[in-house]
């Protein structure tokens, strides 16, 4: 457990870092004040002079240092930069990761450091954050595009989701064994993911009144939404843009997390080039397993099958029973296939008519949109060296709209 | 609305893309004047720094526990802890049980009887009785 | 002994240094288990594991170190292949014709390939493992001469397929047909297992004690080479023979 530190307390307080900004373009135009070096502080009073100790003496010398250590450690809210070769936690975590050896262990440090811990924009992980929360969206999304062209839109939402939510990325630190620290502070081992936890009580899920998306009558309780327009205005995931956080707030465990390892993918990108970057991605998000064909919630699939094929003028598609067993039984098996002509599009079982006319209708569907073309490219891929010349990728006309 | 997306989670396969090692700690605790510590001693001055050097990926803690049998102490990815007593073992016993402790994957031992478990789908389908026609006998 | 301040000193100094020493890590995971032994062993379904370090891409290589310790001057790490004894060097396969594929196979193959995912009935000491892509696997042995994180390839198949299509070999599939990689993700064991022996007309009951240990693995890919990738390394078409193998579609 940490111990609480008046010192701290009233350096942060007194201090000239403290700001009430939040996002990141604010952070780069405000100067800081932080030095991070051996030797004396600036606010700390000049007492050696004074009393004129031997400097020759390596015993006083060490203790000397030894003090100005524990003061600087003590000063900042999140751990000084020599710390970092010290800790074996992040020895070990950047061993395990596999990280080039180009991403130093001090901007490793430096990710594991939350903005809630260390409101300074040059020693906290949001800037890193926010480069790979950038990289991590745009290689899902066109991988989600180029490999399955007719995803409709709330699907890739909800895949965008799967694959780089913060749920998802919380449960990645969780496995690469990032420890969190109870509470931030300089003294902390910079091994541990330090940010500053949201007070007992606090309503998580409450709507934040501070909107900060451009759409139009946002407030209009019953403007309705289109999905289209979620693309302009919402966030990569379908949800509104939320305000940022009031800056003495603390964050939830796993926005933490999540947050760290966009700070990590960042940090891969910047030290060690975009095909390390490219890789990380594929090894540890795009290696994850994911069930595209459980996402799908039809409300009236076998309306929306009439409507698609009207579209694609294909035939009008009729169920017709294929098998059936115990009709007159308590357990009756319906098993109905869909056809358009000739061709069989879906097929069903199920304990009635009608169910098994539905589950035919949603494979008929789900056979439609989950298309997948062989050997899929994904624009990132032409940045390689020698890659081969760009074929055009399948674009669809889109969802059936009903 | 035609149709929603479910949201979910992707599930994590260590190994596929990636490799975790799922120990992430070992502890090893002695006691300087216990005799069954005897081992444990000639372990930590002799066998740990290769050790250590071979194995980057896990955080090497080394305490005494006065009074005490020495323990390896294994913490696991998953938030497991296994501990070995290594009392009156010889270094190279030791090393063995420090292998053992770091190849674990920190899951509680089971009994399988099926090598092989997997989170796909069939390949080739489940069969049906409602397919394909009748075979003559 | 040492004196309790000396002791002190020294596991506190190992406390410090032990991660940040270990740093010549990992390029001798490349450790190339598979020996001249086990190739003579008759279990070849995993030939080479192809070692060199499972994760070259974000390789780990030594970060800044400061000081290396004396006792590693005894025990050299290897660090490239010319390091490594000649007998311990992993067995690379020797092909002494190319890979034959009949018109028929050649004709059938991309059907094969089309339809995802994949099968293969991998064979390990004759024991056959239908494995898929992601699928973990602990083997009813431990595997020697492997380490965590190994990347092995598993060479010997007897059937290969898809939802609608299966290439049977006759009894083996050539093993440039395909990719099945699997890595090595540790030891498992099982919980101790007691038996207790008797004997008659005797009130001593013997305990027999038995905890074993397996190999665990994930299966990373399992691929089927298209007709252009099998040409393009070297196969050469023949005419259709009677026990060549087929690829059968499902009835």
């Amino acid at each position: 457990m940490k111990r609480l530190q008046l010192q701290r307390w009233s350096s942060t307080v007194l201090s000239p870092r403290a700001r009430t900004v939040n996002r990141l373009h604010q952070h780069l135009y405000s100067a800081s004040l932080r030095h991070q070096s051996t030797a004396a502080p600036l606010q700390s009073e000049p007492q050696d002079a004074s009393i004129g100790t031997n400097f020759e003496d390596p015993e006083v010398m060490r203790q000397v240092r030894s003090a100005h250590k524990r003061k600087s450690q003590l000063q900042y809210p999140s751990p000084p930069v020599e710390a970092a070769t010290n800790s074996a936690k992040l020895a070990a975590l950047h061993a395990r990761l596999y990280l080039p050896s180009r991403l130093p262990v001090q901007t490793l440090a430096r990710t594991l450091v939350d903005a809630s811990a260390d409101p300074n924009a040059d020693f906290n992980n949001e800037s890193l954050a926010t480069l790979g929360h950038d990289l991590l969206t745009y290689y899902t999304s066109e991988y989600l595009l180029c490999k399955y062209p007719r995803l409709p839109l709330t699907v890739i939402f909800a895949a965008m989701y799967a694959y780089v939510g913060p749920k998802t990325l919380a449960a990645m630190a969780k496995e690469w064994g990032v420890d969190l620290a109870a509470a931030p502070g300089g003294e902390v081992d910079p091994g541990y993911l330090q940010f500053r936890r949201v007070d007992p009580g606090t309503d998580v899920n409450a709507a934040t009144d501070d909107v900060k998306t451009p759409r139009p009558y946002a407030n209009a309780a019953k403007w309705r939404k289109t999905v289209t327009s979620k693309i302009f205005y919402d966030d990569e995931f379908g949800d509104p843009i939320k305000g940022a956080s009031a800056p003495g707030e603390g964050v939830t465990a796993e926005q933490a997390s999540a947050t760290f390892v966009r700070a990590l993918m960042g940090s891969v990108y910047l030290h060690a080039g975009r095909p390390a970057a490219k890789r990380f991605f594929e090894q540890h998000i795009l290696s994850r397993s994911l069930n595209i064909s459980d996402l799908f919630n039809f409300s009236q699939p076998a309306r929306d099958l009439a409507r698609l094929c009207a579209r694609e003028n294909f035939e009008k598609p009729v169920a017709k029973i294929t098998s059936e067993t115990g009709r007159l039984s308590r357990h009756p098996v319906f098993v109905v296939g869909i056809f358009s002509g000739q061709d069989q599009l879906g097929e069903g079982a199920g304990a009635s008519l009608l169910e098994a006319r539905e589950r035919a209708a949603l494979s008929a569907l789900k056979g439609w949109y989950l298309y997948s073309p062989l050997n899929v490219r994904v624009p990132s891929s032409m940045e390689e060296d020698g890659a081969s010349p760009w074929e055009p990728a399948h674009v669809d006309l889109g969802e059936v709209i009903t | 609305m035609p149709v929603k997306g479910l949201r979910t989670v992707t599930t994590a396969q260590n190994g596929v893309g990636a490799f975790i090692h799922q120990c992430k700690r070992l502890d090893f605790h002695y006691c300087k004047y216990g005799g069954s510590s005897r081992g444990m001693l000639a372990f930590l001055t002799q066998t740990l720094p290769n050790f250590a050097r071979e194995n980057p990926q896990i955080e090497l803690r080394v305490a005494p526990r006065p009074g005490k049998h020495p323990v390896i102490k294994g913490q696991y990815v998953n938030g497991r802890e296994k501990a070995i007593c290594v009392r009156n073992l010889e270094p190279i016993d030791i090393l063995k049980k420090a292998m053992i402790l770091k190849d674990a994957s920190g899951d509680k031992l089971k009994r399988t009887k099926k090598p092989v478990t997997s989170i796909n789908e069939s390949v080739r389908g489940i069969w049906s009785p409602y397919h394909g026609d009748l075979r003559g006998v | 002994m040492f004196s309790r301040s000396v002791l002190r000193s020294l596991t506190s100094d190992l406390r410090l240094s032990a991660p940040s020493i270990s740093t010549i890590s990992l390029p001798q995971r490349a450790c190339l288990h598979q020996t001249a032994s086990l190739r003579n062993a008759q279990q070849q379904s995993q030939t080479q594991s192809s070692s060199l370090n499972p994760e070259t891409p974000l390789s780990a290589t030594p970060r800044a170190q400061e000081s290396i310790p004396e006792t590693s001057i005894h025990n050299i790490i290897p660090q490239t292949r010319d390091d490594i004894p000649l007998a311990k060097q992993p067995v690379a396969p020797t092909f002494t014709s190319p890979l034959e594929v009949t018109k028929s196979l050649m004709a059938q193959l991309p059907h094969l390939v089309g339809q995802t995912p994949h099968y293969v009935t991998a064979e390990i000491h004759a024991r056959p493992f239908l494995l898929t892509a992601g699928d973990h696997i602990r083997l009813p042995f431990l595997m020697p001469k492997v380490k965590t994180g190994d990347i092995l390839r598993f060479n010997r198949a007897s059937a290969l397929g898809s939802r609608d299509f299966t290439l049977k070999g006759s009894p083996h599939i050539d093993e440039r047909l395909f990719e099945c990689r699997v890595r090595v993700i540790g030891v498992e064991s099982e919980p101790l297992r007691i038996k207790e022996k008797t004997k008659r007309r005797q009130r001593h009951t013997k305990q027999a004690r038995s905890k074993h240990r397996y190999t665990t693995m994930r299966v990373m890919d399992v691929r089927v080479k298209s007709p252009e990738e099998l040409l393009k390394e070297g196969a050469v078409v023949i005419e259709d023979a009677a026990d060549s193998p087929q690829i059968e579609a499902r009835s």
